[in-house]
Parts: structure tokens; sequence; C-alpha cells
């Protein structure tokens, strides 16, 4: 039987060379220091897959109409008791994969991993990034309950603040002047198709990247982090190893070229990324079946007495709404573009080949007033709606 | 090595040319059906419906009262959607607003206490006569275009402006 499988495993190895497609994808080379941070981008991409599996079987029952879309998820949480976790699970692990995402950013922002060679896996990773805050905006609107609804009409009402193209920008949208039937056709069509083309194509060539140049990690691992202090040694460059990637891919400053220590991305990084993911899988699936998805009242756009409360993640944009004068209003959209452009600009901002976070104040400091910036919006917001 | 005459294309540059044409015709030929069906709802002018909204001879004086009426919804919809109407009557003569705030569309409540229609979302305040008093409204709450027939009220599903 052994035989039998191993001959089949030759046959198939000969057609598609299966065998060398593993050993370069599993026995990569990868830093050994800090490597529970670097579980982040794995956990990102379960996540994502997470999102993936459940939206797929979502789309089973979910119909995407004015008149249906709220009925039909009204029966999934009446009357399938198992449909209606894995709404669960596609809602949190949307909730969770945001923060992870975010993470992933905030590490890589502080590890200085965007520089020479990797400025486009950071350029991947924005627009990942955007991509993904686009999922979770629109995949805001699909339920078409009253906060679907209402989040509906604020977010594509943003557009119309667009100088000269805004009422156009927003009836494009809207399918009309107003939110409607077509609005919720389109956005379905955005949510599960239009943004996942380019979403998932993105991440293969995110992960190429990664491939192509090497996991950086952290400047613990880098003869340049021995550079500064004093009466420490600069340990000589590490030995090649014979396992792809070729430490450095580029020609690069040589004190960042290559960590001083490396082992088997299978299965050292992937127990680590394994632990991790798994962790968050079932806190995915605890919430999934503790709390659910909710569902308001269906969509009533008479109401004079509900209150529109915006998902957390819109809560920074939202405070920004209300505290921006009347005068001011097109901010809204060049505070957050703005910021996308920095984010996009930052490996060729910040050129230098230093990555301790700690010889950086330049980025470092901004960096730090942006997320807080954020985090403060997000304070504001959530104590004035939730009175905290 | 033959000599060629260089105001000639070559094989090359022909198959080449004729690629990039290639392309381009079929990028046209999908192009102008997908852009023109994005578009298309923004040049169809929803049509214009008259609704009876109900009497309105128990509205009291400077005193902001709310009726709903169904409209047709958005394109191909069967069912209609709801909308709500103030109407407010001051010295004999009424205006009759919608509920949608000019700021970004969220449902406006007229709140006694205060005197003032409220929006929940940003706070956004408008007076009795819809003027935009506080907050981040730009624009008066939108009116609707409205009849009265003795004391029946009628709205069209038209705002007097756009918003």
């Amino acid at each position: 039987m052994a035989r039998r499988l191993a001959a089949a495993y030759n046959w198939f190895d000969e057609r598609t060379a299966i065998r060398s497609l593993l050993r370069k994808g599993l026995y990569e080379a990868v830093p050994v220091r800090g490597a529970w941070f670097y579980t982040l981008g794995s956990a990102t991409l379960i996540l994502i897959l997470l999102q993936l599996i459940t939206g797929i079987f979502l789309t089973l029952l979910y119909v995407p109409s004015v008149t249906e879309a709220w009925a039909s998820l009204n029966y999934l949480k009446q009357h399938d008791a198992f449909g209606a976790i894995v709404r669960g699970i596609h809602l949190w692990s949307a909730y969770i994969l945001l923060f992870v995402i975010g993470l992933h950013m905030v590490r890589t922002f502080f590890s200085g991993s965007y520089k020479r060679p990797r400025e486009l896996n950071w350029i991947t990773g924005v627009g990942l990034f955007v991509l993904v805050l686009g999922m979770a905006i629109t995949g805001a609107f699909l339920p078409w309950d009253q906060a679907a609804y209402w989040t509906a009409v604020v977010v594509t009402n943003i557009p119309a603040y667009i100088p000269f193209i805004g009422s156009f920008a927003r009836a494009l949208w809207r399918g009309g002047d107003f939110v409607g039937p077509i609005t919720l056709s389109r956005t379905f069509g955005i949510h599960v198709w239009l943004l996942p083309v380019i979403l998932f194509p993105l991440i293969g060539a995110h992960l190429a990247l990664l491939r192509k140049h090497g996991e950086f990690g952290s400047y613990i691992n880098y003869r340049g982090a021995y550079r500064s202090r004093e009466g420490v040694d600069v340990p000589p460059a590490p030995q090649q190893r014979p396992i792809e990637p070729p430490y450095p891919a580029l020609p690069t400053d040589e004190l960042w070229a290559a960590p001083l220590q490396t082992e088997d991305f299978y299965p050292h990084q992937t127990f680590k990324d394994g632990v991790v993911s798994v962790g968050l899988v079932i806190l995915v699936f605890i919430l999934a079946v503790g709390i659910g998805a909710p569902l308001e009242a269906i969509a009533d756009p008479s109401t004079t007495s509900y209150t529109p409360v915006p998902e957390w993640f819109f809560l920074p944009l939202d405070e920004l709404l209300l505290l921006v004068p009347q005068q001011l209003i097109p901010l809204v959209l060049v505070l957050p573009a703005g910021g996308v452009l920095l984010l996009l600009a930052l490996p060729f901002i910040d050129r230098d080949a230093e990555r301790n976070p700690f010889e950086r104040p330049a980025v470092m400091v901004p960096g730090a007033f942006a997320v807080l910036f954020v985090v403060i919006l997000t304070l504001l917001g959530s104590g004035r709606l939730f009175n905290l | 090595m033959a000599h060629r005459d260089p105001r000639r294309l070559s094989r090359r540059q022909f198959d080449l040319l004729g690629t990039q044409v290639a392309g381009a015709v079929a990028a046209v030929l999908l192009g102008i059906p997908i852009v023109g069906f994005l578009i298309s709802p923004l040049f169809r002018r929803e049509e214009a419906v008259w609704r009876k909204v109900g009497d309105i001879s128990a509205v009291p004086e400077a005193q902001p009262t709310k009726f709903e009426v169904s409209f047709p919804q958005q394109a191909w919809t069967t069912s209609d959607i709801k909308a709500a109407v103030y109407v407010v009557k001051r010295n004999g003569s009424y205006k009759v607003f919608s509920n949608v705030c000019t700021h970004m569309q969220c449902p406006v409540r007229w709140e006694s206490a205060l005197s003032q229609f409220l929006c929940p979302c940003h706070g956004g305040l408008y007076d009795m006569n819809g003027a935009n008093v506080g907050g981040p409204p730009p624009k008066p709450l939108p009116q609707f275009v409205h009849r009265i027939d003795g004391t029946t009220l009628y709205v069209q599903n038209r705002f007097t402006e756009t918003i």
C-alpha cells in the first residue's frame, strides 16, 4: 500500500514537480528572533480565508434585494442555528481581521520592514488594508436592517462632498439620487466580486514578494542592531544558507541584508503561526456562538426615532463628520485619502537603511501621533454614542 | 545583408501593432456597454408621482407634525418605500419638510423640548422654518413639492431643491 502511494506520488511529481514546489514553499529561511510577532501576517491571511469560506456559504441563502435581504437573514436567525453561526463567524472574523491587519501594519512600520528592497511588499500591503476596509464597509450594507440601511445612506453620501463630481460619484454608487434597490445590488456585487477579484491576486503578489525578499523580521536579527552599541562588536556576516530566499535578493546595505540566525519556515514558523491562528479561530467561534451577528428591525427610511450608530471601525470617520464644520466637510475625504497616500509614500520618504525604531524618531513620532489621532477620534465617537 | 526600406513595417512591427489593435478593439467593445450600464441609472429620472398625505386641518400652529407617505421605490422594485413628512403650519401657511438631513442624509426628528429639528447622527439642528441653525448641515431642511386641495395635502417624490 505504502509502495503504491509512493509510486502515485512519484507519478504526480513527474508531471507537476510538486516535490520541489513544496520544498521551495516550506523550507524558507526565516529570522529566529521575534518570530511570534511575525505570525500576524499569517493570522491576517487565515482570517481572510475564513471570510472567503463563510462568505461563499452565506451566498447560498442571502438574497441581495431590498425586500428579501433582511427577511433572508431573519430566516437564518429564526430557523437555522448553524447558518446563524456561519454568519456570526463571518461578522466576528471580519472584526478581528481589522484588528489583526492593523497590528500587522503597525509591526511592519515599527520594524522598518518596508525599506529597500521591500517597498512593494509594503505598497501591496497598504492596498490590501484599503481593500479589507472596503470589504468591511460594503459588507455592513448587506443585512438591510436599520443599522445597515443608515450606514449605507451615510457612507454613500460621503462621496457627494468630492468637489465638482460629488453628486455624480454618489449617484454612481447608489444607482440613483437616493439609496435603493440598485444601491444594494451594486454593493453586493462590489462586496462579493469586484473587491475580492482585486484582493486575492494582490494577496498572491504580496506573498510572492515576501518569498522573493524573505521575511525581514525585526532589527534585532541584524548586524546593524549592534553597530550603535558601545563596547559591543558587530558580529560577522552570516553564512549564506543553501535554502531560499537568498538573503539578500537585491544588493542592499550589508548590515541589514541577512538575518544572523535563521530557521526553516516549516515546521518552526508554521508552529507559531498555527498556534496564533487557531487561537483566533477559536475566539471567533466563541464570539459567533456566544454573541452571534445582530439583526435589527428592517430598514425604515421614515423613522424619526432611530439613532444610527456606525460600525466601530467607522467611528473615527464618523467623529470627523461631527467635528468638521459645514464649510470644511470635504476634509472628511481629504484626511483619509491623504493618510493612504502618506502610507503609500512611506518607503520613499523613509529611505535610510536604519531599521531600529529607536533610531528613527523622524518616522516613529509622526506615526505614533497618527495612530493616537485615530484612537482619540474612536474614543470620542464611542464616548458620544455609547455614553461611556 | 538585404537592405530594408525603413519606411516599411517589418513583420515584427506589423504583428506588434496587430496585437495592440486587437486588444484595443476588445477593450472598447467591452468597455462601452459596461460603462454605459454603470452610469445609465444616473440619466433615468424617476417618474414623478403624487401621493396623498392626509388631512392637515388638525395640524396645530407652530407645531411640526409627522405624517407618513409611501412612494414607489427606485427602479424595478414593486413594493413602496415609506417616507416621513413634517408639516409645519405658521400664520396659516404650510411648509412640508422631509426628514432627510442635508449633511449625511440621516433621519431628522422634531424635538419639541428644543423647539428644533435634530439630526441624531452628527447633531445638525434646523429651526421650525427648516433653516440650518446649528451643527454641520450645509443647507436648509429639504421641502417636498406639494399641493393642498382644501385641507388634503399631496406631496410629490421630489424636493424643491436637490440635496
